[in-house]
C-alpha cells in the first residue's frame, strides 16, 4: 500500500512507571478538536468503587458528559479500558478490551466487551483506560507507544477506509518489523453512515502472518468513533509478555489457580463443546432443536435448513490452527475462514480472511433472515466487519425490513427497487453495501429498527401498532439472536438488561426453559441478580465471560448450587486475589459488581433513561403476535392458557387465544419485573433507592440528588 | 461397545441415546449429548441412534453465546 500519510501533529511524552498489581494506576485524555493530551492519575476510589473495564470507563464517561449530551456532541467521549487482571497470558481469556459511550442508538450507555491485544498493551503502555472527547474535521489517527513512551496524534490521509485493509496497513506502518507488538482499533464506513457502526480491536497472527480483529459490536460505539474523525487508535508494545508483566502481588498464587483453570480447559473442552475447534458454531443445531434458533425476525425457533449453518459445516471451513483472541487462552475460539472469494463488493473475486463467524452472526445473518447459505453468512460477515457494521444489528434491522416488506407494510418504491423478500441474498448484501455507502434503502435501514418503524409509519403509511409488535429492538438497540418466548426468565435477561436486549448480561434459557431451575418469579428474579453480576464482573477485570460457564467442571452436578459453577467463580476470586492483592471471596465479586451495575442504571436515569417504561419489549419477544405463529405452536399455547392461565379456551378462535395469551404473557412479565426491581433493590418505578446506593458506596452527591429528583425518598 | 465421557459402555443394535441415558442413571439432566463430532438435542434422543464404537460426551449445557 503506498500513497498514504501520516503527519505528526502533536507529541505527548511520559515516563511510566511499572504496573503496580495490575493497574497502571493512570488514565489517558484525548480532546480531538484541540488535540489537547493528558494522564491524570487513577484514585483509590476509583479501584476500590469501579475496579477497572467498564467500571473505569462509567466513571470516565460520567465525568465528561451532561445529561443534555447527545451521541454526537464532541463532549461525548468514546472511552476503552482494560482491567486489573487484563493481560495475563496464563489465565483463560484474559485479554479483553472494554469500550463504552453513548449510543447513537439508545441515547444512553452502551458497553462493549471485545478481544485483541488494544487494552492489555494500552495498560501496560501506562493507561487502566482512555477517553477521548472532541471531533476533528481530519482524519486522525493516534498512537499510544508504550515501548517509546509518547502519545502521537496523526493527521491521516489516504489510508484505507475498510477495517479489513486499514489494519494491515497500520499494523505494518507501526511495527517497526514486529508485527505482533501493534494492536489497532477502527472503525470503517459503515459505522461513519449507519447508527450501529462497530470496533475492530486487532491482534496480530504469527501463524498466517496476518492482522486478525475481534468487534466491539453493539450500539454504535463504532459510529461515535468514526463521527469523531478518528481513523484508528494504535496502540505499541513488546509482545513478549508474562504474567510479571501485570506486576501480580502473589506470582505463585496466580500461577496455582491460573494452571489449574487452564489445564481443566484443555482437558474438558474436547468433551464438550469444542470451543477451540469450532467456536460457538455449535450453538446453531442446539438452538434449532430446542426452538431457540430466530428465523424470519423471530417469528420461529427453528427450521428445517438450519443444519446447513451448523458446527458440521463451519467444522470444515475453518482454517485449522490456534485462535486465542489473547496470548495463551486455551479457549481460543476466535475462528476464521481462509482464502475465501467473496461474489460481490469491493473484494469480488478477491481471496481474503475471514475471523469468524460466531454463533450470533451465523443466526443473525443467516436465520433470521431465511437465508441457510453458509457462504452468504460468510460475505456478510466479512463486509460487516470490514465496514465496521455490528452482524447482530445489521441482521436484525434488516430481518425487520423484510418482515416489512412481505407484510406490504413497504414495497419496491420504498426499498429502490429490492425484493426484500426472506432468503433473498443478494438484496441482504446489497443492504450491506448500502449501508457502507450511506445510499439507498440501506441507509435508512443503518438507522436501526427504532427509527425505522418512525420512518415507516411517517413517510410510507406503515401500520405502527404491527411494527411495534415484530420490531426487535428494546431501548432502541436490535435483540441479539436467541428466541425468548418460551422463557420467561430470558425475557428479562434482554428487556431488563442495562444496555438493551444483548445477551452478554444474562443468558438463561437453558437455566429457566431446559433445566427449570427457577420455576417461580423469586427465583427467577434472583437469577436475574447473580448472574447479571457475575458477567459484569469479567468486564471490569478485563476478563472474557467464557471460560466461566461454557466450559463445566465435571463434577459441577454434585455442588450445591451448579448453576453458578462456583469451582470457576472461587477460582476467580482467587485470581483476582492474587494480581491485586485485595483478599477477596465470591460474594465480593458480586459487590464489586453490584456498585458499577447500579451506577450504570443511575447513569441511564440521569440521561433520561432507566425507568420502568424503559424497560419494556416488544410483543414478539414475550410471545405469538400472528396467528401463524400462535398455530405453529398452537398444543404449547393452548396447554399453557389452560394450565398456567386457567383459561377455558373451548370455542375459542385462534385471534382470541391470540389476545388471550398476549394478555396472560405481559402480566407474567409485568410481575417479573416487580420481582426483579425488589431484589436489585429498586423501586417499583426501577431506579436503584436511597439505601441502595449508600450501601453500594456510590451515593455520590450528584447520585443522591439525581434520585430525588426522580421522586426516590428512601 | 461404546465410549461414554471416557469411559466404556456395552453397545446394542438400536440403541438410541435415550437408552443410554436411562441406562446411566441419574445424568438424564444433560440436554445435549455429542456423538464422535455430532451434536443431539433432548428432543431428539428418543430417535437418534448410537453406532458401535462410537465416543459419546454428555454436555451440559448452562450457558451460551
Amino acid at each position: 500500500m503506498t500513497g498514504y500519510e501520516l503527519k505528526l501533529e502533536k507529541t505527548f511524552p511520559y515516563q511510566r512507571p511499572p504496573i503496580d498489581r495490575g493497574y497502571a494506576k493512570q488514565t489517558l485524555h484525548l480532546d480531538l478538536s484541540s488535540l489537547d493530551i493528558a494522564a491524570r492519575p487513577v484514585t483509590e476510589q476509583m479501584k476500590d468503587l469501579f475496579i477497572g473495564g467498564k467500571g473505569f470507563d462509567l466513571w470516565l464517561l460520567w465525568n465528561a458528559v451532561k445529561p443534555t449530551t447527545r451521541w454526537n456532541d464532541p463532549d461525548n467521549a468514546v472511552c476503552i479500558a482494560c482491567g486489573p487482571l487484563g493481560g495475563t497470558p496464563a489465565y483463560p481469556g484474559s485479554g479483553k478490551s472494554i469500550a463504552a459511550t453513548l449510543s447513537p442508538l439508545t441515547g444512553a450507555v452502551i458497553d462493549s466487551n471485545v478481544g485483541g491485544y488494544f487494552g492489555p498493551y494500552l495498560k501496560f503502555s501506562w493507561f487502566d483506560a482512555l477517553a477521548i472527547q472532541g471531533k476533528s474535521d481530519r482524519d486522525i489517527v493516534v498512537l499510544v507507544d508504550g515501548i517509546d513512551q509518547t502519545v502521537q496524534v496523526f493527521a491521516a490521509a489516504g489510508l484505507p477506509d475498510d477495517a479489513y485493509s486499514l489494519s494491515e496497513v497500520l499494523t505494518g506502518h507501526f511495527a517497526q518489523g514486529k508485527p505482533r507488538n501493534i494492536s489497532v482499533v477502527s472503525a470503517g464506513p459503515g459505522a461513519r453512515n449507519t447508527y450501529f457502526g462497530c470496533l475492530n480491536f486487532s491482534w496480530y497472527d504469527p501463524k498466517r502472518k496476518r492482522a486478525r480483529y475481534k468487534q466491539a459490536g453493539r450500539g454504535g460505539v463504532g459510529t461515535v468513533f468514526a463521527d469523531k474523525g478518528l481513523k484508528a487508535l494504535v496502540a505499541r508494545w513488546d509482545s513478549g509478555i508474562s504474567v510479571e508483566t501485570n506486576s501480580p502481588a502473589d506470582r505463585e498464587r496466580l500461577k496455582k489457580v491460573a494452571k489449574l483453570h487452564s489445564r481443566e480447559i484443555v482437558e474438558l473442552d474436547p468433551k464438550q463443546n469444542e470451543m477451540a475447534v469450532i467456536g460457538t458454531t455449535h450453538l446453531v443445531t442446539i438452538m434449532n432443536d430446542h426452538d431457540l434458533l430466530p428465523t424470519h425476525n423471530f417469528r420461529f425457533g427453528q427450521h428445517r435448513e438450519a443444519p446447513n449453518l451448523g458446527q458440521a459445516v463451519f467444522r470444515r471451513l475453518f482454517d485449522p490452527g490456534y485462535d486465542g483472541c489473547w496470548m495463551g487462552c486455551t479457549v481460543a475460539c476466535s475462528h476464521g475462514v481462509r482464502d475465501f472469494t467473496p461474489l460481490t463488493g469491493p473484494y469480488r473475486g478477491r481471496k481474503v480472511f475471514v475471523d469468524g463467524p460466531e454463533y450470533e452472526t451465523v443466526a443473525g445473518c443467516g436465520s433470521l433472515l431465511g437465508i441457510f447459505d453458509p457462504h452468504t453468512v460468510i460475505e456478510l460477515n466479512f463486509y460487516c466487519d470490514a465496514y465496521g457494521l455490528d452482524t447482530i444489528s445489521v441482521g436484525t434491522a434488516t430481518a425487520f425490513a423484510m418482515e416489512c416488506f412481505e407484510l406490504g407494510l413497504i414495497d419496491a418504491r420504498h426499498t429502490g427497487g429490492l425484493e426484500l423478500y426472506f432468503g433473498n441474498r443478494a438484496a441482504a448484501l446489497e443492504i450491506v453495501h448500502q449501508m457502507a455507502r450511506g445510499e439507498g434503502f440501506g441507509r435508512l435501514v443503518g438507522q436501526g429498527v427504532r427509527r425505522m418503524k418512525g420512518v415507516f409509519a411517517e413517510e410510507f403509511g406503515a401500520d405502527p401498532k404491527i411494527m411495534a409488535d415484530i420490531g426487535m429492538e428494546s431501548k432502541g438497540l436490535e435483540f441479539s439472536e436467541y428466541m425468548t418466548k418460551e422463557s420467561l426468565a430470558q425475557q428479562g435477561g434482554y428487556g431488563l438488561a442495562l444496555k438493551g436486549p444483548q445477551h452478554d448480561e444474562a443468558w438463561l434459557i437453558f437455566l429457566d426453559m431446559v433445566h427449570n431451575f427457577m420455576p417461580t418469579f423469586d427465583q427467577k428474579a434472583e437469577a436475574l441478580h447473580w448472574f447479571p453480576m457475575f458477567r459484569t464482573w469479567f468486564s471490569l477485570c478485563g476478563l472474557c465471560k467464557l471460560p466461566w460457564n461454557d466450559i463445566i467442571p465435571e463434577d459441577n452436578k454434585g455442588t450445591p448450587e451448579p448453576a453458578k459453577v462456583m469451582k470457576h467463580v472461587n477460582w476467580y476470586a482467587e485470581y483476582f486475589s492474587s494480581v491485586t492483592g485485595r483478599e477477596s471471596a465470591p460474594e465480593d465479586l458480586i459487590r464489586m459488581s453490584e456498585a458499577v451495575y447500579n451506577f450504570q442504571r443511575v447513569f441511564n436515569l440521569r440521561m433520561g433513561f432507566g425507568r420502568r417504561e424503559h424497560d419494556a419489549l416488544p410483543y414478539r419477544a414475550v410471545g405469538p403476535v400472528t396467528e401463524l405463529e400462535y398455530e405453529s405452536r398452537a398444543e404449547r399455547y393452548d396447554k399453557q392458557l389452560t394450565d398456567a392461565g386457567k383459561i377455558d379456551i373451548a370455542g375459542k378462535s385462534t385471534a382470541e387465544k391470540v389476545a388471550l395469551l398476549r394478555a396472560f404473557r405481559e402480566q407474567q412479565y409485568e410481575t417479573l419485573k416487580d420481582a426483579v426491581y425488589k431484589r436489585r433493590g429498586w423501586t417499583p418505578e426501577g431506579i436503584p433507592t436511597l439505601a441502595t446506593v449508600k450501601r453500594l458506596g456510590i451515593d455520590f452527591p450528584e447520585v443522591v440528588a439525581l434520585l430525588k429528583a426522580n421522586g426516590v425518598t428512601a | 461397545m461404546i465410549r461414554v465421557a471416557g469411559k466404556e459402555h456395552p453397545w446394542r443394535p438400536g440403541m438410541t441415546v435415550a437408552d443410554l441415558l436411562r441406562e446411566l442413571g441419574g445424568l438424564q439432566d444433560d440436554p445435549v449429548v455429542r456423538i464422535n463430532d455430532h451434536y443431539v438435542s433432548r428432543p431428539n434422543f428418543a430417535e437418534t441412534t448410537i453406532p458401535d464404537n462410537a465416543e459419546v460426551f454428555l454436555i451440559p449445557m448452562i450457558a451460551g453465546g
